[in-house]
């Protein structure tokens, strides 16, 4: 307690109140202005390492999620590619049973490979189908298509076997730390197969070949069902890896907004909080300077008469 | 009695109240004055001479008031007080370069890591690939400058205590100068009381600049010692401090100054370190603060360039070539992205330009626990480790400051209760001795009355 109080202590004690109050001020001025409570990384440095930890977090989910975005792309277009493949061989298949038995013709059987013709152009197609210029069963690769075109003059299914020619590399992408989710499906197993039966088949109509072994139209609804078959397998696999993207895509969603939240915990202001503390540092302000106004004001000089 | 005896009382009076008058009025004239001391006249009878009656009044001297343990304390304390600005001014600086709001080392780490993941995404795309360079020169840049922000403030931590010295040479100078006046003023028998105070004052700022040992002789000078030991004014004489280019190399390559004097046979000798006060806390900032700020940054910068050159390393990049180095550098401050051509990423591994295998390790450097100089932490752990870092020492200085800054403040006030001046005081004495002037010349004139009648007996 100072006993006694001269006239340079009230204007220190003036000064050094209302300079530490303007500085409160200044300082909750900022936070009111921006909403954030970390001004700088003095404020709280647990804090700090806290949000740059949660901040990254909330990055690395949302440059994930780009990639999630892309893989279901991906993989929906292939599992509507294969769901249209196994269309394809269905009708196929219709076709070589209609056409196997004895009441039909030569010319009708000609008429139907017509038919399985556009069939195997379609399974073509699928298998050169791009998702932003990206090759879905080729390796997802761009540039030249994974399947020989069907006009091509080295297109001969028979006698080369594949009409791949696209990447065997799988091609996976993050969704986690230590999670990765192969995007391929390789054209060479899905369609490979299928081209091929189709191909016989329409050879077997053409020449009206009902029932010789292994190229006959009898022949070609085993070699067609085979590749139904393997087209319903991968179909499978790309829908549970699908399902594995959606699941990992509302994880990493309500990640983000866990991480978002944490990181407003710690670095937002409460408004309403600052709002009140702005009000008294106003407050105590204009109270100390009217208080020291009153005490400086105070002269002896105004009570004495020499 | 003789007749002229109340005349030489009043007039020893008039004089004493007019020496009174005279402190009293220079105490109002430096109520403003830093450090000033007020001063009392001390009054006393002056004895009877050779009667039963004293024959007045006379100064007997003129105090200085002042309590020597609070003006003690006030040098412990400017030395800590200085000290504590010193460091916090510096690291507040320091630390407004490193924002907690965005668009710093964090933010660009997380942007890189978040481009390796679109580039493993779809590894031959150019614009991926153009993106991760972008990516890598912020990063780059954004560590460059990190670096570049602690070697400039050690820099300006340097620059700061060769100014120090400079005024502390200042200083030391005017305290010895103010003891040459005093030991003068008390042979000739004048007052040294506002030397004192101008010296006090001068010891005073000189403490802030270092911790200061203050030894007070009987002649009234004052001897000064620096805590190292290091006399740095004895009597009369200052001692010249000097600083000259250390052997240690400073973080931009340059030098570094060392505090010595100059020996009798003009060579340089070196003083040692640990002075305390600002000059003791620059140093401290200058050779271990920044010094370890930087090197933390390096082992950052070191970890990212050599595990992300690595990996390009083990790759191919889209001509099918092995991958060269992304990151260029010996550390954060010359850390640069070396790579011309967004091409040379090396995102496969294999020939296959759609392989995303290598880009994926490269995704997977962000989860690497065992990056050599890293603590086993993550590049971005380990970043948000060093800027924490960077916050609790500013922080620290920040609250020592406001310890110190309240301790000094407490300090004054208790000096002021003491040493300063009161103008209501000061009016009251000035009435006092006003009154007894005016009483003084009153009894001059009632002598001069009583002389009058005297001599009209006889006329």
């Amino acid at each position: 307690m100072i006993q006694r109080v001269t006239q340079s202590a009230l204007v220190r004690v003036l000064s050094a109140n209302t300079s530490r109050l303007q500085s409160e001020l200044v300082r909750t001025q900022a936070v009111v202005s921006s909403q954030k409570r970390l001004q700088t990384a003095s404020d709280d440095p647990v804090g700090t390492a806290l949000v740059n930890g949660f901040r990254a977090e909330t990055r690395r989910l949302e440059s994930l999620l780009d990639g999630v975005g892309f893989g279901r792309a991906v993989l929906g277009a292939q599992d509507a590619a294969i769901d249209e493949v196994h269309a394809l061989l269905t009708r196929a298949k219709e076709l070589a049973v209609t056409f196997s038995g004895g009441v039909q013709n030569p010319e009708s059987r000609a008429t139907a490979a017509e038919e399985t013709e556009q069939i195997e152009r379609a399974l073509l197609s699928l298998g050169n189908t791009t998702v932003a210029g990206r090759h879905i069963f080729g390796g997802l690769a761009r540039g030249n298509p994974p399947f020989i075109a069907f006009d091509d003059p080295g297109y001969d299914p028979d006698v080369n076997g594949s009409t791949y020619s696209g990447p065997t590399d799988p091609f996976s992408i993050q969704t986690a730390a230590d999670q990765l989710v192969r995007l391929t499906t390789p054209g060479d197993q899905v369609f490979d197969d299928a081209i091929l039966a189709v191909h016989q088949l329409t050879t077997a109509l053409r020449n009206n070949d009902v029932d010789t072994p292994g190229t006959g139209i009898i022949a070609a609804i085993d070699n067609v069902e085979a590749a139904s078959e393997g087209a319903r397998q991968e179909r499978a696999s790309v829908g549970g890896r699908l399902g594995r993207l959606n699941t990992r895509d509302v994880e990493m969603r309500d990640a983000i907004v866990g991480a978002r939240t944490r990181q407003g915990e710690i670095e937002d202001a409460d408004l309403t909080q600052v709002l009140i503390d702005l009000a008294q540092l106003q407050n105590a302000l204009e109270v100390t300077l009217t208080a020291g106004q009153a005490l400086l004001a105070t002269n002896v000089l105004d009570f004495v008469r020499l | 009695m003789a007749i002229f005896g109340p005349l030489s009382v009043g007039r020893h009076a008039l004089l004493t109240h007019q020496r009174a008058l005279q402190v009293t009025g220079h105490n109002i004239a430096n109520v403003n004055t830093p450090g000033f001391s007020r001063q009392r006249v001390q009054l006393e009878p002056i004895p009877p001479n050779g009667d039963r009656t004293g024959t007045g009044v006379r100064v007997a001297g003129v105090d200085r008031i002042v309590d020597p343990f609070i003006e003690a304390r006030q040098l412990a304390n400017g030395s800590a007080f200085g000290d504590a600005v010193a460091a916090r001014d510096l690291l507040q600086q320091l630390e407004a370069n490193f924002p907690v709001t965005g668009g710093g080392i964090g933010d660009a780490l997380q942007e890189f890591f978040a481009t390796t993941n679109a580039l493993a995404a779809d590894p031959a795309s150019l614009a991926a690939r153009g993106e991760l360079v972008s990516a890598a020169e912020n990063l780059a840049a954004r560590i460059r400058e990190g670096a570049g922000a602690i070697s400039s403030f050690q820099r300006e931590a340097d620059a700061r205590f060769v100014q120090g010295v400079s005024d502390t040479n200042a200083l030391l100078e005017k305290v010895a100068s103010l003891n040459r006046e005093i030991v003068a003023a008390r042979i000739a028998g004048t007052s040294d009381n506002d030397l004192q105070d101008i010296r006090q004052e001068a010891l005073r700022d000189l403490s802030q600049q270092l911790q200061l040992n203050v030894v007070e002789q009987a002649d009234g000078a004052v001897n000064v010692f620096a805590r190292t030991g290091t006399a740095l004014v004895l009597g009369a004489s200052a001692t010249n401090l000097q600083t000259e280019p250390s052997a240690a190399t400073a973080l931009d390559g340059g030098s570094l100054s060392r505090l010595g004097v100059v020996g009798d046979s003009g060579a340089f000798i070196p003083i040692g370190t640990g002075f305390g006060g600002a000059l003791g806390a620059l140093e401290t900032l200058r050779d271990t603060t920044f010094v370890q700020t930087a090197s933390a940054l390096d082992a950052l910068a070191d970890g990212l360039r050599l595990e992300v050159n690595a990996v390009q390393a083990a790759g191919f990049d889209l001509d099918g070539l092995p991958g060269g180095d992304l990151f260029a550098g010996t550390g954060a401050a010359d850390l640069t992205v070396a790579l011309a051509d967004s091409r040379g990423i090396a995102a496969a591994q294999s020939a296959n330009p759609a392989d995303n295998t290598n880009a994926l390790d490269l995704v997977a450097v962000q989860d690497n626990r065992t990056i050599a100089g890293l603590g086993g932490q993550t590049l971005g752990e380990y970043f948000g480790s060093f800027h924490a870092g960077i916050g609790q020492q500013t922080r620290s200085a920040s609250d020592q400051a406001i310890i110190e800054e309240q301790v000094a403040g407490t300090l004054a006030a208790q000096r002021d209760s003491v040493s300063g001046v009161s103008l209501e005081e000061e009016f009251t004495d000035l009435i006092r001795f006003q009154r007894a002037f005016q009483a003084a010349a009153q009894l001059i004139s009632v002598s001069n009355s009583m002389l009058d009648d005297l001599i009209g007996l006889v006329r």
